[in-house]
C-alpha cells in the first residue's frame, strides 16, 4: 500500500492517516496478548504443575499485584477443576504435548494456576477486541477497506453502514476494555513471571543489531514509535535508516540470481529464482554449509538485524522517546535489573509487554483525532487524484515501510507501463529467521540460540523459549498431530560422539 | 555433542525448522530454515499495482 503510494506520489487524507492507526494499533495489541498467553506463556508455565496450586494462595497473589476483578479464591477454584477435569480425562486439550514437569521450569503452582486462568480468560478478551477490525476493515484477519490513496471506509453520521456515532461509541467501549486488560493483567503477569526467570536475562542477545522503520505517524509526520538503528547493542547513538542500505543475499538460500551466488540485491532490483538443492524428504538434517531455507538473508550495510518489539523499544528509548524510557525504566526497576538486560530472551518478551502498553493507551487518543475531524465535518478518507493509471508517469517505483507487530516490514515496487514491473517484500521473520549471507553471518534466530543452555536435549523446551521470544508466528507447542492422530513434529537426534 | 533438528516449529504461514548443535549442555550453533515456498512476489508481476497490497496482505 504504502510503496504504490510512494511510487505514485500519493498523500493519504487525515481520516485514512488515523483509521489505519486505529486497525493497526488494535492489531499489535491483541497480536501482543495472544502471543504472551497462548504461543509463548507455556514455554514458562507449566500447566499440570497448577494443579498443585491452592486457590485462595492464588487469589491472594493475585490480587498483590493488580486491582483486576476476576482473582478471587473461587474463580481459581473454578479453573483449577476444570483443569483436573482435562487432565483426568487424558485430554489436555489446548494444553497437550506440552514438556510438563520439564527441570526448566521454575514457578510456583500459584504462579502457574494464575497465569492458565489469565490464558482462558485472553480467549475471550481477544475475540472481543479484534471487533474493531471487523467495524474499520470489515473482517479480521485480512481487513478489506483498504485502498491506495486512502480508505474504502466511509464517515457518515447519517448512514448505519459508515462509520457513524453508534460505531465509535462501540470501538471506545473495546478500546477502554483493551488497554484495561493489558493494564490490569498482562504487565502484571509478565512482571511476575520475568521475576522468577531472570536468568533469561543472560541467553538470547544474539546479534545486538536492531532495525526499527517506526510507525504510528501523527497529523504531522511524526512517528509515535520513531525509526532508527541500534549497533552492537550501544544505546548512546540510533543511526538514521536509509533504505538503499538494504539487500538480500542468498548464498544459502533455495534462490539464484543471474549474478551468481555471492551477489546481494537490493529489493528494486531483487530477483525471485526458486532453486531447491536441499535433500529429497524424508531426512535428517539439512545440508548446512550449502543452501538450506527458502527464506533470503536481507542486510543493512552488509550486517544482520533483528526486528520487532525490542528493536522499537530500543530505538525509542535510545531517541528519548519520553513515554517509552518512561515505561521502560519503570520495568527494569521493577525487575531489578539494568538495560543490558533488555538484550536478551527475557528482553524481548518484556520489550513486546512494553510496547502493548504504550500502543494501548493511544487507542482512545486517535479515537479522539477521528472525532474531531467528524466534529469539524470533514469526512474525507481517500485521495484519489492519482487513481486513474493515465496520469501514472511510464515508470515509477517506491518504497512501503511499517511496522508490523512482528517487526519491520518493508515493500518496494517498481511499476512500469502501469503493471507492477517488479515487487519485493523483506518481511520481518525474513530478517529475524535469516539464514548465513555470503560472508558466513548469521541471522538473529541462529546467533540469538548460540550458547542457549538445554537440560535435555530431547525435550528442548530453552530453543522454543529464545525463538517464541521473537514471536515468529508459532504454535504453543512443538508437537503437532494432524487429523489421523500421527505425530508430525520429530527432535532428531546424531548419537553422542 | 548431539545435533538436534526441531520441524515444524510452527507457524500461520508457512513452516519454521530449526537445527542445533548442543555440545557441554548448551547450544554451540543452530540454523533456521523456512521449509515452504513463498513466491507471491513472482505472482504479483504484471499486475496492477492497486491491488499489490490485497495479495501481500496474506503473507
Amino acid at each position: 500500500m504504502r510503496a504504490v503510494e510512494d511510487a505514485l506520489g500519493i498523500q493519504i487524507p487525515n481520516n485514512a492517516r488515523i483509521i489505519r492507526n486505529l486497525i493497526e494499533g488494535i492489531q499489535y495489541v491483541q497480536d501482543h496478548v495472544i502471543h504472551f498467553y497462548h504461543l509463548h506463556a507455556l514455554d514458562w508455565v507449566d500447566v499440570t504443575s497448577a494443579l498443585d496450586a491452592d486457590a485462595a494462595a492464588t487469589a491472594q497473589l493475585a490480587q498483590s499485584i493488580s486491582d483486576w476483578p476476576n482473582s478471587s479464591p473461587a474463580h481459581f477454584q473454578t479453573v483449577k477443576d476444570k483443569l483436573a477435569t482435562f487432565v483426568n480425562s487424558g485430554q489436555l486439550g489446548p494444553f497437550a504435548n506440552g514438556y510438563w514437569g520439564h527441570p526448566a521450569y521454575k514457578l510456583p503452582p500459584e504462579a502457574n494456576l494464575m497465569a492458565v486462568a489469565h490464558y482462558l480468560e485472553a480467549l475471550d478478551w481477544q475475540k472481543d477486541v479484534i471487533r474493531v477490525h471487523a467495524i474499520l476493515g470489515s473482517k479480521n484477519p485480512h481487513p478489506q477497506t483498504y485502498l491506495v490513496g486512502g480508505m474504502a471506509i466511509t464517515i457518515d453520521p447519517d448512514s448505519e453502514s459508515a462509520i457513524n456515532a453508534d460505531k465509535i461509541a462501540l470501538m471506545r467501549k473495546l478500546f477502554v476494555k483493551a488497554k484495561q486488560f493489558v493494564d490490569q493483567v498482562y504487565v502484571p503477569d509478565l512482571l511476575a513471571v520475568a521475576s522468577f526467570y531472570k536468568d533469561w536475562a543472560g541467553y538470547g542477545g544474539g546479534l545486538g543489531n536492531f532495525l526499527a522503520y517506526g510507525e504510528f505517524p501523527g497529523a504531522t509526520g511524526d512517528l509515535l514509535l520513531p525509526r532508527g538503528i541500534i549497533l552492537d547493542q550501544d544505546l548512546s547513538t540510533v543511526h538514521p535508516v536509509d533504505q538503499e542500505q538494504i539487500t538480500e543475499y542468498v548464498t544459502h538460500s533455495w534462490y539464484q540470481y543471474e549474478g551468481g551466488d555471492q551477489a546481494s540485491l537490493h529489493p528494486w532490483q531483487g530477483e525471485t529464482q526458486p532453486n531447491y538443492t536441499g535433500p529429497q524428504p524424508p531426512y535428517e538434517f539439512l545440508e548446512t554449509d550449502g543452501k538450506y531455507t527458502w527464506l533470503k538473508a536481507p542486510r543493512y550495510e552488509g550486517r544482520p538485524m533483528e526486528v520487532g518489539p525490542l528493536a522499537r523499544m530500543l530505538v525509542a528509548y535510545a531517541s528519548g522517546q519520553p513515554r517509552v524510557k518512561q515505561v521502560v525504566d519503570s520495568v527494569l526497576q521493577q525487575l531489578g535489573v539494568g538495560p543490558e538486560a533488555l538484550f536478551s530472551t527475557l528482553g524481548r518478551t518484556a520489550a513486546r509487554g512494553i510496547e502493548t502498553a504504550v500502543v494501548a493507551e493511544q487507542l482512545v487518543p486517535w479515537l479522539d483525532e477521528l472525532v474531531a475531524q467528524m466534529a469539524d465535518g470533514n469526512f474525507t478518507v481517500v485521495n484519489t487524484d492519482h487513481w486513474d493509471p493515465a496520469g501514472w508517469p511510464a515508470e515509477a517505483k517506491g518504497w512501503g515501510p511499517m511496522e508490523a507487530p512482528r517487526g519491520a516490514l518493508g515493500h518496494w515496487v517498481q511499476i512500469k507501463d502501469e503493471k507492477v514491473a517488479n515487487y519485493q517484500c523483506v518481511v520481518p521473520s525474513t530478517w529475524n529467521a535469516s539464514p548465513r549471507d555470503a560472508s558466513g553471518q548469521p541471522g538473529a534466530y541462529e546467533a540469538s540460540l548460540v550458547g542457549t543452555p538445554i537440560a535435555d536435549p530431547e525435550q528442548p523446551l530453552e530453543i522454543l523459549r529464545t525463538i517464541h521470544s521473537f514471536d515468529p508466528c508459532m504454535a504453543c507447542a512443538v508437537h503437532v498431530v494432524d487429523g489421523q492422530g500421527r505425530e508430525l513434529t520429530r527432535v532428531e537426534w546424531e548419537g553422542r560422539m | 555433542m548431539a545435533k538436534i533438528a526441531i520441524d515444524p516449529i510452527t507457524r500461520i504461514e508457512g513452516h519454521l525448522r530449526i537445527e542445533a548443535q548442543i555440545d557441554g549442555g548448551q547450544v554451540t550453533d543452530a540454523w533456521s530454515s523456512s521449509t515452504m515456498f513463498r513466491g507471491l512476489e513472482i505472482i504479483m508481476k504484471g499486475r496492477d499495482p492497486r491491488g499489490s497490497w490485497l495479495m501481500a496482505q496474506r503473507i
